[in-house]
């Protein structure tokens, strides 16, 4: 296997620290532009919480959040070696 | 329109078992593959040429068995199950042996047999011959991991398959009719039938078997299996018990617990495995909620998770197939050389991330406005979560830890030109359907009233992803973010893996003594009776010389029969 | 053409004609399975003329001779005998070929006894088969414990001796020791031992004593191998594979369950059973043993001990169907004969045929074997499924009449048994094709290594006939409403 080991032969765009940082900031951007677009769209909303301000950018993000960390606490009780069913 | 087909129309399911039994014994390599595209894509023509209504009817056991019913419902399933075998016949036109190449078409041909079923006895045969074809694309992955897990597996589906028959007969017996059409919660017979079903659709704690068994199939194996058997089920349910208010809960159930195993999980397929177990949970609901509105939504659902689950269960394939791995530790960086497949992928992940201009977005919309519309809160909160849990695990870790993350150093080629095609054609349909989303609603087994690009709708769906992107990204760059280990993570599966497969060794183990012990006790009793009579009536030598014939056999019989009648009182 | 009454009687003595010109040929091994073909063939022929007279009403009461006055050994035809005499002689044929392959293939000694002996039981079988009482049947279900005796001790080894010691022990004892004292019972009381649609018992027997005189017959037809009496089987697994494929799969062993149905349904009647109740404690012992040797089956490694055991289990589904007392329970029972006996005998003809290629017994051996022998691995898997019940195969449909019939009589459990039974089945049936053709070759192995691409399957007299039966099995699964049909007018 002599493809492993990191080669610098080739080079990816995100290889370059701007670009990644490029990314990160247009992300953040964008998120902010979704959220003040929030106070100018009338939402149709069906349930009362749907009118808190920025309700689904606040709770995917939160949510998400709590999710990768419920998911690490997970791991202490059902994680096991790879083989473990195959001793 | 009327279509001029060579061979007029032939019964979907015997056009496909015709052809899978035909690639099984021709020796052709080329031909083979032909024969694996052309049978799915006359299928996909002549579909539109079936006449409406119940045909193919055959007289058993004093009923009457219908194997096909056509309606828009069954025609949209069975639409989507032409092009995925299509598009899967493609896919693996390079890397299929001749069993596999088979398989891939006996297994779609049943899982389009069951979806034409108008009785459940006749969807109960196509039910199991679902089950019984698709196990060998588990052990295709022929390892022993895979034949065990593929035992495990068909265990578990003709599990369901008896259940379904046991329900079947019970429900005649209830009402005096097999007709599959809908039913209502409440016998012994529906619950069976509907546990049945919630087997192969994988409710929560009946799913292990998917997790268990795909990911040890080939890479086209998993791909095909990924497509037929779950959605199947979901159209089973569709036809018996829409509107039935308990699915909204296991649905939603459904939707959210495999997320968090997806986050953990390091096998990238078997992360999709979790994906496909929510996907799922999306399209139960929708029936669960049971109003037009949510059944458009199940079915266009169902039409595009098809499409771009697919997509990234090709995508993870090719990676298979270059690097030898999915394990998310093993792999990253690998855009550098694998360009296409990436980009395929991203496609894949927008669109199960339902973005706007992409397939998820036009479909799954329409399940949680039924939820919103019925004004079930509850439900809704968990399924907003679980489309946000979606992206996070599909949509963003599925493409980061294969394709960029930490740079792995492997060099590999791009994918192959057929599994390029048939990534670039789901890709295309992707896209098409998330933009121009008419054709499809005029598929829809009822009238669409929904208009998916509303400013609310593009903001909200955008927020909730910008956000969930956005935790991702602070949760990776401030060290949270769990990093990915070769592990194996428990589930419900180790309740009959490990307690529930010793409680049965030892019964079996207790049983077999017992009887040993009896063989041995009588054993010795004859022995006895008999060594007695030998005694009597000459040497052991004699015996095979005087069997043969008859009239000393019956002499001694009749005096080992009292020698044993007093050795027995 | 003869005429069918002639066909008849012929179906009797050709069986003992070709017993006699083997043993006659014997000197010249070609000569002699030549006529043991031919013998086979002509029966087969014989029973479909039979079978012909007997839908077109042409075909009429045999007496032979009369022992004892008023039961004489005498037969007749009904539907559930036709469809077993045509089996029973339709698969000897294939199973002749099956032996020629096998018995040559392994060099076996005493080849002529063993040809005379197996002509001998399948005449017996088609005797039983016809038999128009009760006395007559119990007859010539002896004469098949005789004949098949030698089979089973056919290689007189030690180990030989004793199984086949078991097998007699077992089955004479239970034949004399409970079935004959039955059957005189039944005489007493009602004076005929003729079988006759709806019984002979009803209102001549009290019935507190029913149960029991089930029992002595249950018990006493030791070929149905019901739990406790099922040792014989397993221990019968010393013959020769061709004797274990056709006798302890179809033949004798169907002779048992056949003998049961018959018992129900003309002897005691199955409204009189139902009504009674006298059936119920069979029912719960049927269902042990079906379940309980499944379990067991599980833990044998020797591929022919499993499948006895599986066999085992799968003849109390027949009696189960008895046991329900409902005519779908007895046309169940009926149609499983006919589907089990295809899938098992497949089975077994694979297990031979594994045999005969590389000489392994055990299934733990067996990794990666399917590779080399795909025909024979591939005719096995067929036959698993047929008997697991799934379909597009036979096994399907016996199963499907079962599950209604106790459905029919509102024993959930005893569906509950038949489902679990499935599962079982796939857990101990296909582990051993899935490790054939899915887990690699065991390396090494010397110069009679099997790796070399090439395939090592058996002699193709041992392969061409379980591919058929597999082939049946597929049949079965389009024709099974026909024969149910058929079945059902021996209730009418």
């Amino acid at each position: 296997m002599s493809e492993h080991g990191p080669k610098d032969d080739v080079k990816g765009i995100f290889d370059n620290p701007r670009n990644v940082n490029l990314l990160k900031y247009s992300l953040y951007a964008s998120c902010l532009l979704v959220a003040i677009a929030d106070f100018f769209v009338d939402g149709h909303p069906y349930f009362d919480i749907e009118k808190f301000p920025v309700f689904y950018g606040l709770y995917g993000g939160i949510m998400c959040a709590a999710l990768v960390i419920a998911a690490k606490w997970m791991r202490i009780i059902v994680m096991r070696d790879e083989d473990y069913y195959d001793r | 329109m009327t279509v001029d087909l060579p061979f007029g129309t032939v019964p979907p399911v015997l056009l496909f078992l015709l052809g899978g039994l035909l690639i099984a014994v021709t020796p052709n390599a080329f031909l083979r593959r032909l024969i694996l595209v052309v049978v799915p894509v006359y299928g996909l023509v002549q579909l539109f040429a079936l006449p409406m209504g119940s045909s193919l009817e055959f007289d058993f056991f004093g009923e009457t068995l219908t194997l096909l019913r056509v309606d828009k419902t069954s025609i949209i399933f069975a639409t989507i199950f032409h092009l995925a075998a299509v598009l899967a016949a493609v896919y693996g036109w390079a890397n299929l042996d001749r069993m596999q190449q088979s398989v891939a078409l006996l297994y779609p041909g049943s899982a389009i047999g069951a979806v034409f079923a108008g009785d459940l006895i006749t969807l109960f045969v196509f039910w199991e011959m679902a089950a019984v074809t698709s196990v060998f694309l588990i052990l295709a992955g022929s390892t022993v991991r895979a034949s065990k897990a593929a035992i495990r597996y068909l265990v578990i589906q003709v599990g369901s398959g008896v259940l379904l028959l046991f329900g079947a007969i019970l429900y005649f017996q209830e009402t005096g009719s097999i007709a599959f059409e809908k039913m209502e919660l409440g016998s012994i017979a529906t619950i069976a039938i509907f546990l049945a079903f919630g087997i192969k659709s994988a409710f929560p704690l009946l799913h292990n078997w998917l997790q268990d068994s795909y990911p040890e199939s080939t890479i086209t194996g998993t791909l095909i299996l990924s497509i037929f058997t779950t959605k199947m089920a979901v159209y089973a349910l569709f036809r018996g018990f829409p509107g039935e208010q308990l699915l909204i809960w296991i649905g939603a159930v459904m939707t959210c617990f495999p997320v968090f195993f997806a986050v953990i999980e390091n096998d990238l397929r078997r992360v999709l495995c979790y994906s496909l177990n929510n996907q799922v949970g999306f399209m139960v609901v929708g029936i669960g909620i049971g109003t037009p509105l949510a059944l458009n939504g199940t079915a266009s659902y169902v039409f595009c998770n098809i499409i771009f689950e697919g997509l990234l269960f090709m995508s993870m394939g090719a990676v298979l197939l270059r690097t030898g791995t999915v394990k998310g530790s093993e792999l990253g960086g690998l855009y550098k050389t694998m360009p296409l497949t990436t980009f395929y992928c991203i496609i894949g992940a927008a669109s199960i991330s339902a973005f706007p201009l992409f397939a998820g977005f036009v479909s799954k919309g329409m399940i949680i406005d039924g939820l919103a519309k019925e004004h079930m809160l509850i439900p809704w909160l968990m399924l907003v979560f679980a489309a946000a849990g979606v992206f996070h695990h599909s949509g963003i870790k599925i493409p980061y830890f294969a394709f960029f993350a930490h740079d792995s150093g492997r060099r590999v080629k791009d994918a192959p030109l057929s599994m390029q095609i048939a990534m670039a054609l789901s890709a295309i349909l992707c896209v098409a359907i998330g933009t121009f989303p008419d054709p499809l609603y005029a598929l829809l087994p009822y009238p669409v009233d929904y208009v998916p690009y509303t400013a609310p709708h593009v903001l909200h769906q955008l927020q909730l992803l910008l956000f969930s992107a956005l935790a991702f990204t602070l949760l990776t760059i401030s060290g949270i973010y769990p990093p990915e280990l070769r592990s194996t993570n428990l589930d419900f599966d180790w309740f009959y893996r490990k307690p529930g497969a010793a409680l049965v060794r030892g019964v079996v183990t207790g049983i077999a003594a017992i009887n040993g012990a009896m063989t041995n006790f009588v054993g010795r009793r004859i022995e006895g009776a008999l060594r007695s009579l030998y005694a009597l009536h000459g040497p052991e030598g004699r015996l095979a010389r005087t069997w043969p014939s008859g009239f000393m056999a019956m002499w001694i019989a009749i005096l080992l029969t009292l020698a044993l009648l007093v050795n027995y009182l | 053409m003869i005429d069918a009454q002639t066909a008849f009687l012929a179906a009797f003595i050709i069986p003992a004609i070709g017993a006699v010109l083997i043993a006659l040929t014997g000197k010249s091994p070609n000569l002699r399975e030549t006529v043991t073909l031919i013998t086979a063939i002509i029966l087969f022929a014989d029973i479909l003329i039979v079978f012909h007279g007997y839908l077109a009403g042409d075909v009429s009461e045999i007496i032979v001779l009369e022992i004892i006055p008023s039961i004489p050994i005498a037969f007749e035809i009904e539907p559930l005998g036709m469809i077993f005499a045509t089996l029973a002689s339709g698969l000897w044929i294939l199973n002749s070929i099956y032996s020629i392959g096998y018995m040559r293939g392994n060099n076996e000694e005493n080849q002529t006894r063993f040809y005379v002996c197996f002509a001998i039981a399948i005449g017996s079988t088609v005797a039983i088969a016809f038999a128009a009482n009760m006395f007559t049947l119990f007859v010539f279900y002896e004469v098949l414990t005789l004949s098949t005796y030698p089979l089973v001790a056919h290689k007189e080894t030690e180990e030989a001796r004793r199984g086949a010691r078991v097998y007699f022990g077992i089955l004479i004892s239970t034949s004399i020791g409970f079935l004959l004292v039955a059957v005189v019972w039944t005489w007493i009381v009602s004076g005929t031992l003729d079988f006759e649609l709806r019984g002979i018992l009803s209102g001549k027997i009290d019935e507190p004593l029913l149960p029991l005189l089930l029992a002595l017959y249950m018990f006493g037809i030791g070929k149905a191998a019901l739990m406790p009496f099922h040792r014989w089987l397993p221990n019968a697994m010393v013959a020769p594979t061709p004797v274990s494929a056709l006798l302890h799969a179809v033949a004798v062993v169907k002779a048992g369950v056949f003998t049961v149905l018959k018992v129900t349904v003309y002897i005691f009647g199955v409204d009189f059973l139902s009504t009674t109740g006298a059936s119920q404690w069979l029912m719960w012992l049927a269902a042990f043993t079906i379940l309980a040797s499944s379990l067991i089956a599980m833990t044998k490694d020797n591929l022919k001990a499993r499948l006895a055991y599986s066999t085992i289990s799968q003849l109390s589904y027949i009696t189960l169907g008895a046991a329900l007392a409902t005519s779908m329970g007895i046309i169940g029972g009926a149609l499983h004969i006919v589907m089990h006996a295809f899938g098992k005998i497949t089975l077994f003809m694979c297990a031979g045929a594994i045999y005969v290629a590389h000489h392994k017994t055990e299934i733990s051996d067996m990794k990666g074997l399917g590779r080399v022998m795909p025909w024979t691995f591939g005719a096995f898997l067929v036959g698993a499924l047929s008997i697991i019940g799934l379909p597009p195969l036979g096994g399907a449909w016996s199963k499907f009449a079962l599950m209604i019939a106790a459905a029919d009589t509102g024993q959930l459990v005893m569906m509950g048994v038949l489902m679990v039974s499935s599962v079982l089945n796939v857990a101990y049936l296909l582990p051993i094709v899935f490790r054939g053709f899915f887990q690699p070759l065991p390396e090494g192995g010397g110069a009679t290594s099997l790796n070399d691409g090439k395939l090592h399957e058996a002699p193709l007299f041992c392969i061409i006939p379980p591919v058929l039966t597999a082939f049946g099995c597929l049949l079965l699964f389009i024709y099974a409403d026909p024969i149910r049909i058929f079945i059902a007018l021996m209730l009418e």
